[in-house]
């Protein structure tokens, strides 16, 4: 079990929570954005009911509070790994589908996967920050299934801004508890023992 | 009693008859006679019909039946006349029954079993469609054909007005002969076993909206369907924003029909079916317009090393992506064919086509296609006389005295086929602007130059040319950028 954190180590911890926090908010009023956007280009029903994205690890999670930093992390990176894969394969799929009369949904599109790409980068070097070097993404995606049809697409596009959007939310609580100092040290313990 | 002939072929008949007598009775003795060929024939048969040539005029035929114990009890003779017998072609079969679930068609494949018959007769062929678990009847279609005293294959083609997924297709056929010289009764033939094209509502695990994202014309009717597994039940059925009054297929199988869809948005108009356990399923349609004839097609080539093509597209298709209109230049002479990078959302169409060795005219044909239809246009063109310039470059300015000068500029691209008029044009103050015009042979990647005299001691000019073809002039260039120069003192 790690002991306390050097000062530094805590101090950086607290930076790269910090800023992952705000790059987080932003993702998600982006992702709010974007969802009215998608709703209303994809011509679907905003209260449509959509079952949960394959590939995915679902934002809720039971007994939050009980989770170690490490596991909050780990967690939080697969999910955003899931989400940057996906995020790529909707961008082909509107570029095929809509080519240049999509390119405004594109384009909003790429915005979201670029701060996604961006957090995931920043939830691996908080986890390096605890000399814990990232899983590697090897046999990460989704095993290949047979090609959704269109509606099927707009459905599953509906269904990944919707949870990124409370991956987003739930990621900022997790950030929060990690840059929480231990009680009575001042400084924040080390991952593996933060609840 | 009864005794009725009925013949296939025209050569065999097969006739069959009734008993009256109740009594149980054993083999019955058939003679007859054709009074085409004298000699009697006489042979034992338990069945009660018998196959016998078909007469040229009459068959005159004794049936003694039999007792158990081989007692004639019951003799009569029956004299059949040609005229009585009844021609019933044999029962079609059908060969094949394929279906092409992208276009909703089905394909039907028989035999005419033409080489029983002599060569010419008029066939027709009646063929049913049925639907539904009621086995509803959709169509009935006579096709006629001439049997050409050979089996050959026919086939005919069925388009559905919704998708064969929707529910299954039953299909069956018959056939009727006109054989003039048969001076018999003619009749239609049994019909055929049922052929079946089974739906996803006939597959247990099978489900779905359909069409599955297809492509239709505005203006178009389309039957969508929605199947559902088991233990579902459809709740609504939605067009766009808009719900449907659900046609029932099957037990698990529930239809709208859209009428003259109107274009749809550029992702399609989704068509959504929600079950009663709370999901949706669906599928989209895309509705646009087949491509309009390119309008304004022009060609010219701006340095004989490409040829560059634009027209104006007409009416938007209002189909985007994978499902854009499509365009390609074919030049007949060459043969060569390229596709054109097409941008569907600026309205100007631009194609680039390279200029080929020792080829002077181009017999251009601009294809277009999207999933609706296509259209072409063509256009033939003469390079030497659709010779636009770029911008000339490089202008430099050198004075020789001072009332002249000495002009320098370069134009890129291989003019060695034509000669070229250049344009000066010269300025200086309030004066009026001077354009001088001057020509020479087109060179190639060269500079060309270019003396002007009578100019003013001491006096600022400013110069900039542009070019074109001197024989057939097409455009002109644009103006090259503007060089000032100040003549030297006198």
């Amino acid at each position: 079990m790690a002991g306390a954190d050097s000062p530094s180590t805590a101090l950086r911890r607290r930076d790269l929570c910090t800023r992952g926090i705000r790059l987080v908010g932003k993702m998600r009023s982006d992702v709010i954005d974007l969802l009215d956007t998608y709703v209303e280009r994809q011509g679907l029903d905003a209260s449509a009911s959509v079952a949960a994205v394959e590939g995915v690890p679902p934002a809720a999670v039971e007994r939050w509070d009980e989770q170690t930093g490490t596991q909050r992390l780990l967690e939080n990176l697969a999910a955003y790994r899931a989400f940057r894969a996906l995020l790529a394969q909707m961008l082909e799929e509107q570029r095929e589908q809509l080519g240049e009369a999509g390119a405004a949904l594109g384009r909003a599109l790429a915005a979201v996967l670029l701060q996604v790409s961006a957090f995931t980068y920043h939830l691996e070097e908080l986890l390096r920050l605890e000399s814990r070097s990232p899983p590697s993404e090897e046999g990460d995606g989704p095993p290949p299934r047979p090609p959704l049809s269109l509606f099927e697409q707009k459905l599953r596009g509906l269904g990944v801004l919707r949870e990124l959007a409370q991956w987003a939310l739930r990621s900022a609580r997790d950030l929060r508890q990690l840059a929480k100092p231990s009680p009575g040290t001042g400084s924040a313990p080390g991952l593996a023992e933060s609840p | 009693k009864n005794l009725k002939c009925v013949t296939h072929n025209l050569h065999k008949m097969t006739c069959t008859w009734d008993v009256s007598s109740r009594r149980r009775h054993g083999q019955t003795d058939i003679c007859y006679t054709t009074n085409d060929f004298p000699p009697l024939v006489c042979f034992k048969t338990k069945e009660k019909k018998v196959e016998i040539p078909v007469p040229d005029s009459s068959t005159t035929m004794t049936i003694t039946t039999n007792s158990i114990s081989g007692t004639a009890f019951a003799t009569k003779e029956f004299e059949i006349h040609k005229k009585d017998v009844l021609f019933v072609p044999v029962t079609p079969r059908i060969l094949s029954l394929t279906p092409d679930f992208s276009t909703s068609t089905i394909n039907l494949k028989w035999s005419d079993n033409g080489s029983v018959f002599p060569n010419g007769l008029d066939a027709f062929w009646q063929i049913q469609i049925l639907r539904k678990e009621t086995m509803e009847k959709v169509t009935e279609v006579t096709y006629y054909s001439k049997l050409t005293h050979e089996d050959v294959i026919l086939s005919w083609n069925w388009t559905s007005d919704m998708p064969l997924e929707c529910t299954s297709h039953y299909v069956k056929i018959r056939c009727y002969i006109n054989v003039t010289q048969f001076v018999g009764l003619k009749d239609w033939s049994d019909w055929s076993p049922i052929g079946v094209i089974p739906g996803k509502d006939a597959d247990p695990s099978g489900s779905g909206v359909f069409p599955l994202d297809t492509v239709v014309a505005v203006g178009s009717d389309v039957t969508f369907c929605c199947v559902h597994e088991e233990d579902q039940n459809i709740t609504t059925m939605s067009y766009g924003s808009k719900s449907y009054p659900m046609i029932q297929l099957s037990s698990r199988s529930y239809a709208i029909r859209v009428l003259n869809a109107s274009a749809s948005d550029t992702s399609g108009t989704n068509v959504v079916c929600r079950l009663n356990n709370g999901m949706m399923d669906g599928t989209v349609l895309f509705v646009g317009y087949a491509p309009d004839i390119p309008q304004d097609i022009s060609c010219e080539t701006p340095n004989f090393l490409t040829i560059k093509c634009t027209w104006k597209p007409g009416r938007p298709s209002g189909l985007y992506g994978k499902r854009r209109t499509k365009y390609s230049l074919f030049e007949r002479k060459s043969g060569k064919n390229v596709s054109c990078e097409v941008n569907e959302m600026n309205r100007e169409r631009i194609c680039g086509f390279p200029v080929l060795a020792d080829q002077k005219t181009y017999d251009f044909i601009l294809g277009v296609s999207n999933p609706i239809g296509q259209t072409e246009s063509s256009l033939l063109v003469d390079l030497t006389q659709r010779v636009h310039p770029k911008t000339p470059e490089k202008l430099t300015v050198s004075g020789s005295n001072s009332t002249s000068i000495h002009l320098r500029w370069f134009i890129n691209g291989s003019f060695t086929e034509i000669r070229l008029l250049c344009q000066i044009e010269i300025s200086s103050g309030h004066s009026e602007r001077k354009l001088h015009n001057i020509s020479m042979p087109g060179g190639k990647f060269s500079s060309y130059t270019a003396q002007l005299n009578a100019l003013h001691p001491y006096t600022k000019y400013q110069f900039r040319v542009r070019c074109s073809a001197a024989d057939h002039f097409w455009k002109w260039s644009d103006w090259s950028r503007v060089e000032e120069h100040t003549t030297s003192e006198a």
